[in-house]
């Protein structure tokens, strides 16, 4: 078991209760170019055409065996573009027809398969570091480490999530194991339910499937912090991942041959009516959901008494997901919809008042004396006590003038303040040396958020990989 | 009330943005409007939520963290002006005498304070508003911890010029907070040092013969005693709760040990830095004590501790995160060498009593070569790592 100390979790309110809403009638289903770093898309369809779950709607125009499938069967009712007509969103109106699936028309598990899954459009699951772009079908994998629980704030449990298809996720492992020669990670808290399954039938199979445990704060379950624990990535070396949902959307197609990538969503967040689970297809419109699940009044405001009005969606965790319209899609990876009040309210001498409700990593306000590791106990501390989230940035812009706190919710052997400034100047060897290849923005999202000069380095992270990324070319 | 100021600050907003009726005014505009409210402003990009902490938090943690120092410092001026002055109006011990300590100081400190601030801040916001930036918070400590380290009859006029030099040569020249490379404090406290030895060092600059103006007692501190050659006439205890002679706000440990509580669990300051100053400097007492050349040498180690800025100078000044060493191993190998140049220029070098300054001064010019050394350490490991793997790989081709 390997155990991270340096990580923070954030006690937000409204994790998801184990109950599933049955949500796979939606009409509306989105793929989006832009939940894939890098992509340049090719379009291969046109609006009011007919699809069926698996077909291709577009491609990667530098590499065209790439193919991004429709989830659904129905009709490419819109092709969303943008500024200088980039390409947004392909968007597939269901039908409603099922799928027709086969009794059993098994996908053999061999050395064919890389190819098969390029056709059918599961390759797009599978993501490599460095760069964080769909894996090169043409590269080599050194390891797949696959996380099969999320430490994220209000992040879905795996547990509840893959309940019933225990299955298709151990198939989807041997079937990973088989793309690469390295091991095949899949990674657990001790004591999870899915871990004793998965581990038996590890034991069964003897395939190159290693069973790890993390324990800690987050960022113990991202795949990045696990990675740089078990096999760090060197230059020029490629690690893949695949979240655990997908790892069963992929099990599941080789049971049956169909495409069919239903996930568990969680909905949560301090502004969710019923948080809890959502089964759903991948890319569906979140349209019917917001209407159902967010609370709309005023959230109670901090020490200042000012209210804010409006809600942000959000597909995926409050450190790391995108925001998308109350309309939008969810993103192709994501299994978490959070629904968070907007901030866009003043806070009369916030710097000065002694903040009770105001979360901090650092101790400079009352609420830091409340002990950490209350866990879910925040719920009985008096409302005025209870840590209050919102998108308020809590302060203006300033150079980066603090030092050694970022290393504190960090778990890597990088030097993060360094690495951040390196990507800020861009100077390219620099980042290299300081071990850019081995971080993704996500790994930065803990330091982004404790930062008292309010730097966005998710973005400074994104950029930086980019620039490399196109150097590499 | 608060209502009504904010659609106040709402209504003559359009005035200062640019291109409004005060637009050159915007920055200063903004600054006041900050300090009154935080602002509106949501995340657009990167994480959703963010920590409570900014800025002026941090900042005026700090300032409270000096607080205590502040207080004693203010009492300790009246103290000593009380034991030394003929024509002290109250009877020494009595209670209207120790209110009476406190007011005196109070009068004394605060047009040291406002000049620091006035000077300090005014060329602050001038450089923001050249700059269209907003007005950096790091000031708020600057400006009040140079009036705390220099002594109580310095004039106003060397002060203005001495924060003036610090701000505009030690910080502005870089690019303003964060950019810096030395402590803009002990720069304006060195530019007074070197500038006008005769107003700060020597025996007769320590306690203010009155109310008003630039007369003082004469009066050794400690360290002026030992550089002299003579042992401290002070006690240990004495020194240790600040009823000594001294620069201002400096002399007393107790009350800096309270600001370093405040500055060690709010996290703001690095105790990593402040217990290796301490390391430092008992290491270097210790090593004084083994040789024992003479009666400087022999002084037992923990004195270092008690006399001059040395406690000022490790929780506050030292532990600047802008111009300390930026890495954890380096601040260790900083705050060491700190201590222990600190203790061998008071000891080896007369003409320098208080050695803390100039030690401080020194480590932060030698600080980024710290991280160099440390990062390049990270640097060489991950290579070796990588050349390990290639090494394996080429093995297995042959």
């Amino acid at each position: 078991m390997i155990k991270i100390k340096k990580g923070l979790d954030l006690p937000i309110e409204g994790v998801a209760d184990c109950r599933v809403s049955d949500a796979r009638d939606i009409a509306l289903y989105a793929v989006k170019p832009t939940d894939y770093v890098g992509l340049v898309p090719r379009l291969l369809v046109a609006e009011g055409d007919k699809v069926s779950a698996g077909d291709a709607l577009f491609c990667d125009k530098n590499d065209v065996s790439l193919r991004f499938v429709a989830p659904v069967n129905g009709e490419v009712c819109a092709v969303v573009r943008g500024e200088k007509r980039k390409l947004l969103a392909v968007v597939v109106k269901a039908d409603g027809s099922q799928v027709q699936r086969p009794a059993e028309a098994p996908v053999a598990v061999d050395g064919d398969l890389k190819q098969r899954m390029l056709d059918a459009g599961l390759w797009s699951l599978l993501r490599q570091r460095p760069f964080g772009t769909v894996a090169n079908p043409a590269g080599k994998a050194k390891a797949i480490v696959v996380s099969c629980f999320d430490s994220a704030p209000l992040a879905p449990d795996y547990d509840f999530a893959l309940q019933g298809r225990e299955r298709e996720l151990c198939d989807g492992l041997e079937a990973l194991a088989s793309l690469t020669e390295g091991t095949v990670f899949v990674t657990f808290r001790p004591g999870q339910r899915l871990a004793k399954v998965v581990e038996q039938h590890v034991a069964s199979h003897q395939k190159r499937v290693s069973v790890q445990y993390f324990e800690g704060p987050h960022p113990a379950g991202n795949v990045g912090t696990q990675i740089a624990c078990l096999c760090p990535i060197n230059k020029g070396e490629t690690v893949w991942t695949m979240t655990a949902q997908d790892v069963a959307v992929l099990g599941d197609w080789l049971h049956t041959g169909v495409y069919h990538p239903e996930r568990m969503v969680a909905v949560a967040g301090p502004q969710t009516k019923n948080p809890h689970y959502y089964r759903v297809i991948a890319g569906a419109c979140v349209e019917s959901i917001v209407e159902a699940q967010v609370l709309n009044p005023a959230y109670p405001m901090l020490d200042g008494g000012m209210k804010a009005e409006g809600v942000r969606v959000v597909s995926g965790n409050v450190l790391s997901g995108e925001q998308i319209a109350p309309d939008g899609y969810l993103g192709a990876y994501d299994s978490l919809l959070t629904f968070l009040p907007e901030g866009d309210y003043y806070d009369f001498m916030g710097w000065l008042l002694p903040g009770f409700n105001k979360h901090s990593f650092s101790r400079t306000f009352a609420s830091g004396f409340v002990p950490r590791c209350m866990g879910g106990l925040y719920q009985m501390l008096p409302e005025f006590m209870r840590p209050k989230f919102d998108t308020n940035l809590h302060g203006g812009v300033r150079p980066l003038v603090f030092t050694g706190n970022f290393e504190r919710v960090f778990p890597f052997d990088i030097y993060p303040l360094q690495l951040l400034k390196a990507c800020i100047i861009g100077d390219i060897e620099l980042m290299e040396k300081l071990g850019i290849y081995e971080v993704e923005p996500e790994d930065f999202a803990l330091c982004e958020y404790i930062d008292p000069s309010k730097t966005d380095i998710q973005p400074i992270v994104r950029q930086a990989l980019e620039t490399l990324r196109k150097e590499a070319l | 009330m608060f209502d009504k100021l904010r659609s106040f600050i709402d209504k003559i907003k359009p005035d200062f943005v640019a291109g409004g009726k005060f637009g050159w005014l915007q920055s200063t505009f903004e600054a006041f409007e900050t300090f009154a409210f935080t602002p509106n402003t949501v995340t657009k990009r990167g994480s959703h939520v963010r920590d409570g902490v900014d800025m002026k938090r941090a900042m005026i943690t700090v300032v409270i963290a000096l607080v205590p120092a502040l207080l004693f410092g203010m009492w300790n001026i009246g103290f000593q002006t009380s034991l030394n002055s003929m024509d002290w109006p109250y009877e020494l011990g009595t209670a209207a005498s120790w209110w009476y300590c406190l007011w005196f100081g109070f009068l004394r400190m605060l047009p040291l304070i406002v000049v620091s601030y006035v000077v300090g801040l005014g060329i602050e916001f001038m450089f923001a508003q050249i700059r269209h930036h907003e007005v950096n918070e790091g000031y708020l400590v600057t400006g009040l911890i140079i009036p705390m380290i220099v002594p109580v009859t310095t004039p106003l006029w060397q002060l203005a010029l001495a924060v003036a030099f610090a701000v505009v040569i030690g910080k502005e020249v870089f690019g303003g907070s964060g950019m810096n490379f030395l402590n803009p404090a002990l720069v304006a406290r060195a530019f007074l040092f070197f500038s006008y030895p005769t107003h700060m060092s020597g025996d007769s600059v320590w306690i203010a013969a009155d109310l008003w103006g630039t007369d003082a007692i004469a009066g050794a501190t400690p360290l002026g005693e030992l550089a002299a050659g003579s042992w401290p006439s002070d006690t240990a205890l004495d020194m240790f709760i600040g009823i000594v002679t001294g620069s201002t706000c400096e002399t007393s440990v107790i009350a800096i040990l309270l600001g370093a509580i405040v500055l060690l669990v709010s996290g703001i300051g690095s105790w990593r830095i402040m217990l290796s100053v301490v390391l430092g400097g008992g290491i270097m007492g210790l090593l004084f004590n083994l040789i024992g050349a003479n009666s400087y040498m022999q002084l037992p180690f923990y004195y270092h501790y008690l006399m001059g800025g040395f406690a000022f100078g490790a929780v506050f000044m030292a532990t600047d995160p802008v111009t300390s060493a930026q890495t954890n191993a380096g601040k260790w190998i900083y705050g060491l060498l700190i201590g222990v140049f600190a203790v061998l220029l008071r000891v080896l070098n007369p003409a320098y009593p208080e050695g803390m300054m100039l030690s401080i001064l020194l480590m932060n010019c030698f600080a980024p070569l710290i991280d160099h050394c440390v990062v390049s350490r990270n640097i060489k490991r991950r290579e070796r790592r990588g050349s390990a793997v290639e090494n394996t790989r080429k093995e297995v081709v042959r």
